[in-house]
């Protein structure tokens, strides 16, 4: 079947459509053939596919072709059942005829014979030539036409129709295509029952050893038929390109698919092929570029062509199909498969055949999908899994493209990211760069040796590519050095002694990832033919004298290895040994750890020294002089140059420059496709790529852009460790673009990385940036956010709280993240109130320049007058320099944690509370008793502050009238003892209050001030003030029984007022006025005891004392007025003898005077003394804490019983009894059921005229009295008049009764009306019976008429 | 052979991140004579596992498209590439799980064995009063926990 692979091929790329054959038994074609051709493609077919369901094909090409045609007559019958497809779908048979007879006798034996092959599908034509006007010859036709639908047409399937040449039927065009598709159909059907049958018996033999995919695979992949097929493979093929033919592309891919699948099963050659010219492009998506026939070996194909053949065919479905996307991913997988499977032959390969075969199916993949995909093509899913597909890709050839730079020397020219790197296992390669470098610079001379270092490297760290995105090459030969190379090498060892390691800004220094040039050395030249033979196993094995203890060595720890190769290079070379030594110094720790006695180690290495391998004389010319570098340059170089035939691909290497160009086009092509798919951060370090070609091609502004995208994905993710990559480049790009701003900001976001991340003398160099630019002038200052390295808290605690009004002082926790101390020109923590969201944050500045110190830094700021309310830390700034600088990162009470990027925590906790106003303090007057007037007396004020000290306060004392102070005397403070009230007592002897005791101190006063001591600020203290209350005016004794005219209250009382200045800086104040309270010692009230029959009256004076205190009387006297007149010795002293009378508080004592009334001459021009003076010589004993007690001068005078005894006088006024009454004024009784408020009540007054009035009186003997009633008008109300005349009969013993009619306004005693007649002298009157002083006055009734009974 | 394991926050935000390499403790630290290049080693693990995030978020995003079963956590393969195969777990926390494997044959229920003890490990980590949520993990029981976990690696259903 093979044979027919070249025919199938050309068959298939020839033939594209269905065919239908035209038996043109009367010569027509000719005449209708244009008008059949304009039917031309078909218009909505209807086919059936696979599985019998009806396929709507909206346009299917086709061709008609005579059967006289050579294209039809020259085929074996061999050929037919395998190239079915080609065969024609139906046959069109041409006919005309106008007789009858004719018809019978020539064209219907003629007919049969043509439709007697059962195997076609057929339909007759027949076309009239009559004109329409000729109604003979249309009869005629129709005759011969009906005849002719007898003989060829059955019920169940018309198979004619007719066609007239002058004038065609509308209906027939329809009803030909109806004929020819059902014709196409029917023979599709049995055609897809054939291969299917074939295919079966195929499958049911694949696993036998005649089995033949060949076969299989063209019956499969072709069958209907049109356009050329595309198979290969007998059977399989023609089935899938009958599909395709006649439009069922779905039917055809999946037997494409089915194809392939069982070619990957069954069908694999042992011959992988690709190792013809031109193979290194791939024709995934061009199947007609290599001829099956060539790739078909042993009856099956080779896998390299074929498979790529099998794609290009489902690529050109799926494109028909419109479904670009599934190409592309697809496409995707198959590259990777595809490059697996040429890894497994690599070896036999072209050099770098897998790396050149993907990058250019990589681009052929990404131009045909993007040239065939439109936006809005696919769902939006699909879309962005479109263009994730061909970032993908990109990436892919970027990736091998960038290793055949690498082997061309063009890698250090691209810088090296993570991206690009090639292996991830850091520490392990690390070793082997630092060993392999190091030897390979110092030992090149002893190159055995370098080589047996070499191989024992590779042993001890086996080589470990088990990460690595870019596995070199594995040639079965490195290619090995041109011999006329010697010009191109020295070429590129110039080229790599000019490259130095680009010093990245900030002088930060960073070994070139571990990519290459060493381990590329390293790997070549094990891959060359000599080198490549053994391991260090191998060599150890190798040498008869190889000690046991080497191999002992070489299988239990690599650590004693490492020791034997250092001992090694120790023997080798001083300059080595120096080097070594310090390798061997830190590995010694680490070895000793595993071993446990640092001895053993020593003695390893110190019997290992005395076995030098200088000389292993085994590998002496049995291995080649390694290749340098430069060399493995030249060599991967040329053989790629062999190896790719694509010019395009070449010119790309070709130079520096060409290759940078074509890293940037796929870097870009890669980002801007995973920027539109879900990949955002593949695109976004990719962009990481581009940036760096920019940046050393000095395109800082691009750079820098890309850059940003770069640093904020890596910042916001936190990402530290790849920041750390990236930011520096951003900084020096925005350094070199002037840009301060975000240099600034660069410099900072280093500075808060991971300290690990750099060297401290790296970070030190950021910090100088910083500083420097912060000193500089800048252009355009800018507040620069250090959140991220400045961070701050309140101190660990409870908030500082503070009232109202004052300021304070508060402490700060700042951690720098500054490697060395920082100077702060300014700083200012903003606090932020969290009860009200009106008011803005509040900056509390540091008064001072500030160095911060790296770690936690306390820093004290003072805080003037809050408004009340809770305040929180809300962000701190300040200046470095002009650079103001802010930072809003709450730490929680640690340095800060840098890779708490997303959290802003705001402070919940309140670093100042600052209290509601409130009651500081409380100034009263020490007591509530009466104090002695006229007398200077120790006035206590209590100073009682309210959980608020009082440190320095100041209090201004202002007396009111009335009240001084007494200026000579100290002020004296103590503390104040609760319940000294109660436990105190007023008799207790006022010693325990000597004036200078332990716990009181003396103060001054200065204008009014007094400056309170320290030790009082907290706690409840008494000022003693001493004061005293003038009251110029007597005090006024009154008769006893008589309602008491008592010396009011309000006039005994003095205001002090006192203003207390306080707080931290005497902010604070505290005003009030105490009201104190003095007093006389003593109330008087006199009454006349008895009257003697001989006149004397004795005179009981009633002394009441008014003080919370004992009062000793130690004298008294009466200085009595004009009028009266002392019996006896008459010295005024009370008759009694018992001196000193003592008087307890509030208690009352009696004296006796014995006094007489006497008859006194009027002197002339002098007034009479109206006013008797009691005098009263006495001590007071009491406290001052409770009221009343000796006045000051005395206490200070000495001890009590020396005290001066003080006087008070006071007023009596005595009267004389009434010796001549004129009239008696008797009042008479009240109604027995008492007085209501509101009821009216009459008053009656009886008026007797006890003596004749002496005056001339009238005839009438009526004299007219004047009566008032006095009454007080709030306790009474008077109907009538309260003062008039009245008459009387000047005859003694008349008597008049006055009436008034009176309504108690107020319930309770009050004092009655009273009648008074001032005409007549008091003297005259007398009162019998006398006038009650008080009466009760019952409240008003109760109406009952609203009450409501109690339930 | 597994070469990395990472706990991957709920903001995509590198929690914990461990690399597995063959090779003898002590001549890792030899490594420290080459400081310069001492933090190098981990960048190439960072990349990969911070690149696989976008696949998670492909994953966790179009649910049906990558056939997620609602509350699954096991995410599966993320990134076949030609040399090593990366996991992922997502709990319902958004907490990401990243396994980094060489191995070219991994059984799914190896993966959600690692997965579930990873997590076990992760929840006993964080349930520590001492460790702040969202900062990194440097409990060293966990580290050695997660040690042993990839230790047993594949042993459990006997492969």
């Amino acid at each position: 079947m093979a044979t027919f692979l070249p025919q199938f091929q050309s068959i298939k790329s020839s033939f594209a459509h269905i065919v239908l054959s035209v038996e043109d038994v009367s010569d027509l074609w000719p005449t209708i053939k244009k008008g059949f051709e304009e039917r031309l493609p078909f218009k909505r077919a209807s086919l059936n596919n696979k599985t019998r369901n009806p396929v709507l094909v909206d346009e299917l090409p086709a061709e008609f072709i005579l059967t006289t045609d050579a294209r039809l007559r020259s085929r074996f019958p061999q050929e037919q059942s395998l190239f079915w497809f080609r065969e024609p779908y139906a046959t069109i048979v041409l006919v005309t005829c106008e007789d009858l007879d004719e018809f019978k006798n020539i064209l219907k034996p003629r007919l049969k014979l043509i439709v007697q092959n059962d195997d076609r599908e057929w339909f007759i034509v027949y076309v009239s030539k009559a004109p329409a006007h000729n109604d003979q010859a249309t009869k005629m036709a129709k005759k011969v036409f009906a005849k002719l639908e007898v003989d060829f047409s059955s019920k169940k399937r018309e198979r004619c129709c007719k066609l007239d040449i002058h004038g065609p039927d509308p209906n027939f065009w329809d009803d030909l295509e109806g004929k020819i598709m059902e014709c196409i159909r029917n023979t599709l059907d049995r055609r897809i029952l054939f291969y299917e049958e074939e295919i079966r018996k195929l499958s049911e033999q694949r696993f036998m050893p005649v089995w033949n995919f060949c076969n299989f695979f063209i019956l499969k992949g072709n069958y209907s038929g049109d356009k050329p097929c595309d198979c290969f493979w007998d059977t399989s093929e023609s089935l899938a390109f009958m599909f395709e033919v006649a439009h069922l592309h779905e039917d055809a891919l999946r037997e494409y698919d089915e194809l392939e699948l069982c070619y990957l099963e069954t069908g694999k050659q042992r011959d992988f092929g690709g190792m013809e010219k031109g193979d290194d492009q791939a024709t995934l998506l061009d199947s007609g570029k290599k001829a099956l026939a060539q790739i078909v070996q042993d009856d099956s194909f080779r896998e390299f062509e074929f498979r790529q053949y099998l794609f290009s065919c489902q690529a050109k479905l799926l494109f028909k199909l419109k479904r670009p996307f599934e190409v592309a991913s697809r496409g995707y997988s198959f590259i990777i498969s595809f490059s697996g499977a040429l890894a497994l032959h690599e070896s036999m390969l072209p050099f770098c055949m897998r790396e050149v075969w993907v990058i250019t199916a990589c681009l052929a993949l990404i131009g045909a999908t993007a040239s065939n995909y439109e936006d809005g093509l696919a769902a939006p899913d699909v879309e962005k899994e479109f263009y994730r597909v061909q970032g993908e890709l990109h990436t892919l050839c970027h990736t091998k493209f960038m290793r055949l730079g690498h082997l061309v020397g063009y890698g250090s020219d691209i810088e090296r990211s993570p991206v690009n790197r090639n292996d991830m296992l850091g520490n392990v390669d690390k070793r082997k760069v630092f060993c392999q470098e190091n030897l390979s610079q110092s030992v090149d001379h002893h190159k055995e040796f370098y080589i047996f270092l070499h191989s024992a490297i590779t042993l001890v760290f086996p080589c470990s590519a088990s990460l690595s995105m870019l596995p070199w090459p594995k040639p079965a030969v490195w290619p090995p050095l041109p011999p006329d190379a010697s010009s191109e090498v020295l070429a590129k060892e110039k080229m790599i002694l000019q490259e130095s390691p680009r010093l990245k800004h900030f002088g930060i220094q960073r070994k070139p990832l571990p990519l290459e040039p060493s381990v590329l050395l390293r790997e070549a030249n094990r891959r060359r033919a000599s080198l490549s033979a053994g391991n260090m196993s191998d060599l150890f094995d190798g040498r008869p004298s190889c000690p046991a203890w080497q191999t002992e060595l070489l299988n239990n720890t690599r650590g004693c290895i490492l020791l034997l190769l250092i001992s090694c290079v120790w023997d080798m070379h001083a300059y080595n040994c120096i080097k070594m030594e310090n390798f061997l110094d830190s590995s010694q720790t680490s070895v000793s750890d595993s071993s446990g006695t640092p001895s053993a180690v020593q003695r390893v290495s110190n019997v290992s020294m005395s076995r030098t391998l200088s000389s292993p004389g085994n590998f002496d010319g049995s291995i080649d002089r390694p290749m340098r570098l430069a060399e493995i340059f030249v060599a991967a170089e040329h053989a790629l140059r062999n190896t790719i035939s694509d010019a395009e691909l070449w010119k790309s290497l070709s130079s520096v420059e060409e290759f940078e160009k074509k890293y940037l086009d796929l870097s870009k092509g890669a980002a801007n496709n995973y920027h539109r798919s879900w990949w955002k951060r593949h695109g976004v370090v990719l962009d990481g790529e581009i940036a760096a070609v920019h940046h050393k091609h000095e395109n800082y502004d691009l750079a820098a852009n890309l850059y940003e995208k770069v640093c904020a994905l890596y910042a916001g993710e936190g990402w530290e460790n790849l920041l750390a990559e990236v930011l520096p480049n951003l900084a020096e790009c925005q350094k070199i673009l002037s840009d301060q701003a975000g240099y600034l900001s660069s410099c900072v976001k280093l500075l808060s990385l991971d300290k690990g991340l750099f060297l401290p003398k790296e970070r030190q160099a950021f910090q100088s940036e910083v500083v420097r630019l912060a000193h500089s002038e800048m252009e355009h200052p800018v507040p620069l956010d250090v959140s991220s390295l400045i961070t701050f808290s309140s101190n660990q605690g409870p908030p500082l709280e503070l009232c109202d009004g004052d300021p304070g002082t508060l402490t700060v926790a700042l951690w720098s993240g500054f490697p060395d101390d920082i100077t702060l020109e300014s700083l200012s923590v903003m606090l932020t109130a969290t009860n009200s969201n009106d008011e803005g944050a509040k900056a509390i500045k540091s008064s001072e320049a500030i160095v911060l110190m790296p770690g936690r830094n306390n820093i004290t700021v003072s805080l003037p007058p809050q408004k009340p309310g809770s305040y929180v830390l809300g962000a701190l700034t300040g200046q470095i320099g002009q650079l103001r600088f802010r930072s809003h990162s709450f730490s929680k009470g640690g340095p800060a944690d840098t890779d708490d990027f997303m959290s802003f925590e705001k402070p919940t906790r309140p670093v100042l509370k600052v209290a509601r106003p409130r009651s500081l303090v409380d100034l009263a007057a020490a007591v509530s008793s009466a104090l002695l007037m006229n007398e200077t007396q120790w006035v206590g004020i209590i100073v009682k502050p309210i959980n608020y000290s009082l440190k320095g306060a100041v209090l201004h004392i202002d007396t009111g009238p009335g009240l001084s102070i007494a200026e000579k005397h100290e002020i004296e403070i103590e503390k104040h003892e609760f319940g000294a009230n109660n436990t105190d007592h007023s008799d207790n002897p006022p010693d325990n209050h000597s004036p200078v005791s332990a716990d009181v101190k003396q103060l001054s006063l200065e204008d009014g001030k007094i400056n309170l001591p320290d030790w009082t600020s907290n706690i409840t203290s008494v000022l003693w003030i001493p004061l005293k209350a003038i009251s110029h005016g007597l005090a006024e004794g009154t008769p006893a029984g008589t309602v008491s005219q008592r010396q009011s209250i309000v006039d005994g009382l003095r205001t002090i007022a006192l203003r207390l200045d306080f707080g931290v800086s005497h902010n604070q104040t505290f005003e009030k006025t105490v009201a104190v309270h003095f007093t006389d010692p003593f109330y008087v009230t006199t009454r006349v005891a008895d009257k003697c029959s001989d006149g004397t009256l004795l005179l009981q004076v009633i002394l009441q004392s008014q003080v919370k205190a004992s009062l000793t009387v130690s004298d008294a006297w009466l200085d009595l007025q004009d009028g009266f007149a002392h019996t006896g010795k008459g010295d005024g002293r009370p008759v009694s003898k018992f001196f000193p009378l003592i008087v307890s508080s509030k208690s009352r004592a009696g004296i006796l005077f014995s006094i007489c009334v006497v008859d006194t001459p009027a002197k002339d021009g002098e007034e009479l003394d109206p006013i008797s003076v009691l005098n009263i010589r006495y001590t007071i004993s009491g406290d001052r804490n409770l009221g009343a007690h000796s006045p000051v001068t005395k206490e200070l005078t000495g001890p009590e019983n020396e005290t001066d005894p003080l006087t008070f006088r006071s007023a009596l006024v005595l009267q004389r009894p009434v010796l001549d009454p004129c009239f008696a004024v008797g009042f008479l009784p009240l109604p027995s059921n008492g007085l209501r408020v509101g009821q009216l009540v009459t008053m009656k007054w009886r008026v007797e005229r006890l003596k004749d009035s002496g005056k001339d009186v009238d005839s009438d003997d009526v004299d007219e009295v004047l009566y008032e009633v006095n009454v007080n008008s709030e306790n009474w109300m008077v109907a009538g008049r309260k003062r008039g005349y009245t008459s009387l009969s000047t005859k003694q013993g008349s008597i008049i009764v006055i009436s008034i009619l009176c309504l108690p306004l107020v319930a309770g005693y009050v004092r009655p009306p009273q009648l008074g007649l001032p005409d007549v002298d008091k003297a005259n009157i007398s009162c019998n019976p006398p006038g009650p002083h008080l009466v009760c006055v019952l409240p008003p009734a109760f109406s009952s008429s609203y009450c409501v009974p109690a339930a | 052979m597994i070469v990395c394991v990472a706990v991957v926050g709920h903001q995509n935000n590198p929690l914990y991140i461990q690399s597995f390499t063959k090779g003898d403790d002590s001549l890792l630290r030899i490594s420290i004579l080459n400081v310069e290049g001492c933090s190098y080693h981990s960048l190439k693990r960072h990349h990969i596992v911070h690149c696989s995030l976008d696949v998670v978020d492909e994953r966790v995003n179009n649910p049906k498209k990558s056939g997620l079963i609602i509350n699954e956590t096991f995410l599966g393969l993320l990134n076949p590439t030609e040399n090593y195969k990366v996991y992922g777990y997502l709990t319902n926390t958004k907490v990401k799980f990243i396994l980094v494997t060489t191995d070219l044959e991994v059984r799914d229920v190896d993966a959600r064995v690692f997965f579930g003890r990873f997590h076990t490990a992760y929840v006993d980590a964080v349930s520590n009063p001492f460790h702040i949520p969202g900062k990194k993990i440097t409990s060293r029981k966990f580290a050695e926990r997660v040690s042993t976990i990839v230790k047993s690696f594949g042993l459990s259903s006997g492969g």
